[in-house]
């Protein structure tokens, strides 16, 4: 009754350690996303790309598709 | 001595029979003890999954200023104070002084850092003396959750927060304030624990007395990149030109999904920030941008047709004892269309005076019928009003309607506006607009919104037609002309209007106005709508729409325009065809087989008889004559050749 009332015990505090482990890698994930968004967002590279001389182009990719065609017989 | 016994079995029969239940209920409370199980509140997304706001954990640092040993604070005080002023910018000496001071005033819960993010506090854990922990360093580490937009400031506003003042208040702006209550915030759960050691407790029973639930994730229609984009133009001309507040709003034309929406205020010390949330809840003269409503009336009751030509004078015309102007000398007489197209406040006056004056419900009936005069009911809190009046107001007079037709002595929001161009752009469709895609718990959806149709058809295709191309030449020939691009379409409606101009006198003093531009791009097939208001730009470095509030319509075109890739098919040029295969071939056998022989070249095309000619393992010169297919060889095939030999063909 006891061993098994202090196992229980040692389980709550082992539950509390996780839980605290778990919020803290949850916002150490938040607090890496946040800045991994920051430095995604486009005008974040157009500051950092300023210096390099490199802008933003003002006309789209273009993409070529190249349809491919059936052999004749 | 007996008396004293007496005394205290006495005591003790009271306290264990009379105030016995009001002891025991007392102990109870000090062991056992009903636990909340906050819920965590959901998150809040982007369209593309990115995360607009979520809870976790910040943390405050302080210091027992006198838990550490003389020895140990010693030894470890300079290099703290060296760490806390690279981390944190102030002189190390100013740091040593604070922490010596506290411990001299006995500070056991002395302030390092607070609210800082989790790396950060991982940081500080190991400066020194602090990396010594709680009963060696005086380390403190108090940990609360708090709502954390990693986004940063940019669309602040609209994804929102809840916030209780002391009062138990709460203000709950934005999508995290409308949806809290209804998905984000889920139910708190209880349990009933008991003490034990360590200042921990233990639940009593292996269930949860009422099982706490998650809040839901909210995802909205934010597009991150269109969101930044407008964002940081919108700052750009609100610096540039000093103004007060704007907004910009951009909607998905089919859906009626807000890709974008940025408010920005500026603060006593001159800089911008999401302050109040403009788009939504600020309903204003809308000025110019509502000739457009206008005039559309006019030509779906065929009261006008785009060629009636109206007579807007020399930039002045008197209406009921009160002059209204066009900017610049005026225009003459120009056509219904030209005048919407250079914005004519005359022209615009004139149509609707003259064809409503003796029937104003006629005008306004259409203007109900496109539900201007109702809110929109979007989901954020705090909506503004429109207000058109109706004869009978206060605000009605004759003057009214010919007001009306230039967009004075209305109110809308520009959310209302933009809902409305909208419609213009979605062949007549007028949708509600709206920031949620769907709610969902975990990869479950609990509710996925649709789009909503407020009015199936806002008015005939011929209508919508003339308005479409009159909005395309404003921007080809008319006030928008500056901001015309070749390389891509745009189509919208430049507004520039005064406000607060009650007092004449004071406004001719310090000139206040609102400019405003409202469209849609690509012109043909449109995709997006945009809005942008920008409120009191500096007159001294302009006011006209198209200057102030152009720009940013035009870099969110751009900006779409340049990240949809122009599509070019090409038909595969390596491809296989039977003649060219044993063309192939046979060129290919001859080359192997023919040494130092003639080979016939007859029916072959002059460039493979050259190159298979010269190919040869003998020294010889080929001589063509004509082009195109090998009629006739000089040598027979088959004969021997001779070094330097010349080899003529005729080709025709």
């Amino acid at each position: 009754m006891i061993a098994s009332s202090h196992s229980a015990d040692q389980k709550v505090y082992e539950i509390a350690k996780l839980t605290n482990e778990v919020k803290e890698l949850r916002s150490a994930f938040v607090d890496k996303r946040g800045q991994l968004m920051q430095l995604k967002k486009e005008s974040f590279v157009e500051a950092e790309m300023k210096e390099k001389g490199i802008g933003i182009s003002l006309n789209p990719p273009t993409k070529i598709i190249v349809k491919s065609q059936r052999q004749e017989q | 001595m007996f008396v004293f016994a007496l005394a205290v079995v006495f005591k003790l029969v009271s306290i264990q029979f009379v105030q016995g239940d009001k002891y025991r209920a007392l102990a109870d409370k000090r062991t056992v003890k009903d636990f909340d199980i906050p819920a965590n509140r959901g998150n809040v997304y982007s369209a593309d999954g990115s995360l607009l706001a979520t809870s976790i954990p910040k943390y405050d640092i302080r210091i027992d200023a006198i838990q550490a040993k003389d020895a140990t604070f010693e030894k470890y005080i300079n290099d703290l104070a060296d760490s806390l002023h690279v981390y944190k910018g102030k002189p190390a000496s100013y740091y040593k002084n604070v922490i010596r001071r506290a411990r001299k005033n006995k500070n056991r819960y002395f302030l390092l850092a607070r609210n800082i993010s989790y790396s950060d506090y991982i940081r500080m854990r190991n400066f020194p003396l602090l990396n010594l922990g709680a009963i060696k360093g005086g380390l403190i580490v108090e940990q609360t959750t708090r709502r954390e937009h990693p986004m940063g400031g940019i669309a602040e506003r609209t994804i929102g927060y809840e916030r209780q003042d002391e009062d138990g208040n709460f203000t709950r702006p934005g999508i995290d304030g409308a949806f809290g209550v209804k998905y984000l915030q889920g139910t708190n759960g209880k349990r009933r624990k008991q003490r034990i050691g360590n200042g921990q407790w233990k639940p009593i029973t292996d269930f949860d007395q009422v099982e706490p639930k998650d809040g839901y994730d909210v995802y909205t229609t934010i597009d991150v990149n269109i969101q930044d984009i407008a964002h940081h133009s919108l700052l750009k001309q609100l610096e540039i030109y000093q103004a007060d507040h704007g907004c910009v709003v951009v909607m998905d034309v089919k859906t009626g999904e807000i890709k974008a929406i940025s408010n920005l205020g500026r603060n006593k010390k001159g800089h911008y920030y999401e302050r109040l949330n403009y788009a939504v809840g600020e309903s204003h003269e809308p000025g110019s941008t509502f000739k457009v409503m206008a005039l559309m009336a006019a030509l779906e009751d065929k009261v006008i047709d785009t060629s009636t030509v109206v007579d807007t004078k020399k930039g002045r015309k008197r209406f009921y004892g009160r002059d209204i102007t066009d900017s610049g000398n005026g225009f003459g007489e120009i056509s219904a269309a030209r005048a919407l197209e250079v914005s004519s406040n005359i022209g615009l006056a004139t149509i609707i005076d003259e064809h409503y004056s003796k029937q104003p419900e006629k005008f306004l009936t259409r203007l109900q019928a496109w539900g201007l005069n109702k809110t929109l009911g979007v989901a954020i809190i705090g909506e503004g009003k429109p207000d058109i009046p109706k004869p009978g107001a206060v605000n009605w007079s004759r003057n009214a309607l010919p007001s009306m037709a230039y967009g004075y002595n209305l109110r809308m929001t520009p959310l209302q506006t933009l809902a409305f161009y909208n419609a213009i752009a979605n062949d007549g469709e007028l949708i509600k607009p709206r920031f949620l895609k769907s709610v969902k718990s975990f990869d479950k959806d609990i509710e996925v919104f649709e789009k909503e149709v407020l009015v199936e058809k806002i008015c005939s295709n011929q209508t919508l037609n003339e308005i479409q191309d009159i909005l395309k030449n404003v921007v080809i020939r008319g006030t928008g002309q500056r901001m015309y691009s070749e390389t891509f379409s745009m189509a919208g409606k430049t507004g520039t209007a005064r406000t607060d101009y009650a007092n004449a006198e004071e406004w001719r003093k310090d000139r206040k106005y609102v400019s405003s531009f409202a469209g849609y791009f690509p012109a043909d097939n449109p995709k997006y709508s945009c809005i942008v208001v920008i409120h009191k730009p500096s007159t001294k470095v302009g006011y006209y729409g198209a200057d102030v509030t152009g720009p940013v319509f035009k870099r969110i075109a751009q900006k779409i325009y340049t990240d949809t890739p122009i599509i070019d098919e090409i038909e595969e040029l390596d491809f296989n065809t039977k003649l060219v295969n044993e063309d192939f071939e046979s060129y290919f056998v001859n080359a192997q087989k023919y040494k130092t022989l003639m080979p016939s070249v007859v029916g072959m095309p002059a460039m493979d008889a050259i190159a298979l000619l010269e190919n040869l393992q003998i020294d010889i010169k080929v001589r063509l004559t004509g082009s195109g297919v090998v009629k006739k060889q000089s040598i027979a095939k088959h004969q021997k050749l001779q070094t330097n030999q010349t080899i003529i063909l005729e080709a025709s």
